[in-house]
C-alpha cells in the first residue's frame, strides 16, 4: 500500500475506483474496507449512545421542579459510568445495587422518573430493555395457596431487562403473616437475586407509609440502598406544569384562567384530603376537564375563530370532583 | 429480502454451487437477475441444465457480473425467500483487464451489504499455488472481514477431487475458528449442512 492511497482512502467511492483503476489490489481494498466498517461501527455506536443520554438527561431537567431528585439521578449516573470505567481499567468496583425506593404523594412524579431512569440505565448498558413495568398489590398477590408465586413471578419475567415499578408496595405488607403478600415479598427478593444483572426494582408509595412497610421488614432497607424523596409541588411549581401541559396540547391559557386556575389549586391545597387527591396528576385531570369543557362551550357557537379554539377561559375552569 | 452471497477466487467453482444448491432448494427453473458492473440489468429464464452450460466453464473469470435467483427456505413451519447471489471470481493481484476489476469491485461492494457469505475455497489446489483457484491472500483478507458479519461460512469445494483431503486438512488449519463445510458442488455432496448453515442464521 503506498502512502498516496492510505491519504486518499476514506469512503468505499475511493476504494472502488482505485480497484477499477488498477492502483491497489482486490487484497487492499478488503482490507480498507474492514478498516472503513469497524471505524463506522464504532464512532456510530458511542455517538449513538451519549446522544441518547444527553437527550435522557435533558428530559430529566426539563421536569418542573423535583430539585432533590434530579440531583440524585445524576450522582447515580455519575456513579455509575466511573464505575464502568473503573472496571475497564480493573479496579476495584463496587457492587451495583440499583433497587430504589421512592417515597412521596401520588402525582409527585414517581413514576416519571422511573420511566426515565430505565432509559437511562439501557443507554448506559446496565439494562438490556430499559422498559418500565408498573404493577401494584392485585397484580402480585394471589387467590390461592402456590398462586402468589407464579403471578409475582410472572411480572418479574415481563420486568427483565428493565425495571419493576412496584406502586403502593407497603400494601404488600398490609395484611399481617397470614397475608399472601409476604410471599410476594419472598419471591420478588430471590428474583431481584436471580436477575441482579438485569433488574431493576422500584418501590413506591406514600412516604409514611413506606417508612412503616420498611420497619416490618428489615430485611428489605439493605436491598434497597437508593431511597428518592419527592416532596409535593409547590403552587408556584403546579402553575407551571398546567401551563407545560396546556402547551403541550396546543391550548392557551387566558389571563383570568391562570388566576382562576391557580386560586382553585390553593382551595385544594388547604382542603382535606390533599395528599390524596395528587399533586401532578390532578392537575392534569383539571386541564383536561377544561378542554372537555371549553368544547361544550364553543360547539353551539355560530362562529368559532381560530383565537376561540385557543383559549381557555376562565369559565372552562372547575374543580375535579374526583380523581 | 436477506441477501446471501457467494464468493472466492476465481475458478473455485462459486457458479457451479449456485446452480446446483439453488436446485438442491428446489428450484427447477432459473430466474436469473443479472447486474453489470456498468449499470446494465438482464433477466433470463433457464432449465438448471441449460444454467450450467451456459455459466460455467472451465475458464478462469468466466463470470464477470453478479448473477442472482430468489429462493425459498424452510423455516419452522413456514417459508423465507433469500436472494441467493452468485459473484465474479476474487484475485490476489491487480488483474490486467479492467472489465474483471470492474467484476471484482462489484463484488467486493455486494459483499458489505449481504447478511450471509459462503465463501468458497478450492481444497483441490491447496498444493497447487500456480493455479489461480488456490487460496491465497484475497482469501484471509475476506475471512477477516467476514467476521464482522454473523452470518460467515467457508465451503471447502471440489473435495471429489484428489489431493482434496490433504486441502481440506490445510484449509482448516488456516481458517482454524471459522465454520468450515467440506462440499462438491459438482456432486451435490455437504449441500445438507450448507442449508441448515443458511436457515440458521436468517
Amino acid at each position: 500500500m503506498n502512502e498516496n492511497s492510505n491519504n486518499y482512502v476514506n469512503n468505499d467511492d475511493n476504494v472502488i475506483e482505485l480497484l477499477i483503476n488498477g492502483k491497489i489490489t482486490p487484497v487492499e481494498a478488503i482490507i480498507f474496507f474492514r478498516e472503513i466498517e469497524r471505524h463506522k461501527n464504532s464512532v456510530v455506536k458511542k455517538a449513538n449512545d451519549e446522544e441518547q443520554l444527553e437527550d435522557i438527561m435533558m428530559e430529566l431537567d426539563e421536569l418542573i421542579g423535583l430539585d432533590k431528585v434530579k440531583q440524585l439521578v445524576k450522582e447515580l449516573q455519575a456513579f455509575v459510568s466511573i464505575q464502568k470505567k473503573r472496571q475497564e481499567e480493573n479496579l476495584l468496583t463496587e457492587p451495583q445495587v440499583l433497587h430504589m425506593i421512592f417515597k412521596g404523594n401520588p402525582g409527585t412524579g414517581k413514576t416519571t422518573v422511573a420511566r426515565i431512569l430505565g432509559k437511562m440505565f439501557k443507554a448506559m448498558k446496565i439494562l438490556q430493555k430499559g422498559h418500565t413495568v408498573e404493577v401494584e398489590r392485585a397484580d402480585l398477590v394471589g387467590e390461592y395457596i402456590g398462586h402468589t408465586a407464579q403471578k409475582t413471578r410472572e411480572q418479574i419475567k415481563r420486568a427483565i431487562g428493565g425495571i419493576l415499578f412496584i406502586d403502593e408496595a407497603y400494601s404488600l405488607a398490609r395484611g399481617g403473616e397470614k397475608d399472601f403478600g409476604k410471599e410476594a415479598i419472598d419471591t420478588l427478593v430471590k428474583a431481584m437475586e436471580d436477575y441482579k444483572e438485569n433488574l431493576v426494582v422500584i418501590l413506591a408509595g406514600y412516604k409514611d407509609e413506606m417508612e412503616w412497610f420498611l420497619q416490618a421488614n428489615p430485611g428489605l432497607r439493605s436491598r434497597f440502598p437508593i431511597r428518592m424523596e419527592f416532596n409535593d409541588y409547590t403552587i408556584e411549581e403546579l402553575m407551571q406544569i398546567a401551563k407545560k401541559m396546556v402547551e403541550k396540547r396546543q391550548y392557551q391559557f387566558s389571563l383570568d384562567a391562570i388566576l382562576k386556575f391557580e386560586k382553585l389549586l390553593i382551595n385544594n391545597k388547604n382542603g382535606p384530603h390533599y395528599d390524596k387527591m395528587g399533586n401532578a396528576r390532578m392537575v392534569r385531570n383539571m386541564i383536561e376537564k377544561a378542554i372537555r369543557r371549553q368544547a361544550v362551550r364553543l360547539v353551539n357557537q355560530k362562529k368559532i375563530t381560530r383565537d376561540d379554539l385557543l383559549y381557555i377561559k376562565s369559565e372552562d375552569i372547575a374543580e375535579v370532583d374526583e380523581i | 429480502m436477506k441477501k446471501c452471497i457467494i464468493i472466492g477466487k476465481t475458478n473455485v467453482g462459486k457458479t457451479a454451487f449456485f446452480i446446483n444448491f439453488a436446485e438442491y432448494l428446489g428450484i427447477k427453473t432459473f430466474e436469473l437477475e443479472k447486474k453489470f458492473p456498468d449499470g446494465i440489468e438482464e433477466y433470463a429464464k433457464l432449465s438448471s441444465r441449460a444454467a450450467f452450460a451456459a455459466l460455467v466453464d472451465e475458464k478462469y473469470h468466466k463470470t464477470k457480473n453478479i448473477q442472482s435467483i430468489v429462493v425459498t427456505v424452510p423455516i419452522g413451519k413456514g417459508k423465507k425467500k433469500i436472494q441467493l447471489i452468485d459473484t465474479a471470481g476474487l484475485t490476489d493481484d491487480i488483474h490486467p483487464e479492467i472489465d474483471v476489476r470492474k467484476a471484482i469491485s462489484q463484488t467486493l461492494s455486494i459483499i458489505r451489504e449481504s447478511e450471509l457469505i459462503l465463501h468458497i475455497l478450492d481444497a483441490s489446489a491447496a498444493e497447487k499455488k500456480e493455479l489461480p483457484s488456490a487460496f491465497g491472500m484475497v482469501d484471509y483478507q475476506v475471512a477477516q472481514f467476514a467476521q464482522l458479519k454473523r452470518g460467515y461460512v467457508i465451503l471447502a469445494n471440489k473435495i471429489d477431487l484428489p489431493d482434496s483431503s490433504y486441502g481440506l486438512k490445510k484449509i482448516k488449519q488456516e481458517f482454524s475458528g471459522n465454520l468450515i463445510i467440506p462440499i462438491s458442488a459438482l456432486n451435490k455432496t455437504g449441500f445438507k449442512e450448507v442449508k441448515t448453515f443458511v436457515i440458521h442464521n436468517l
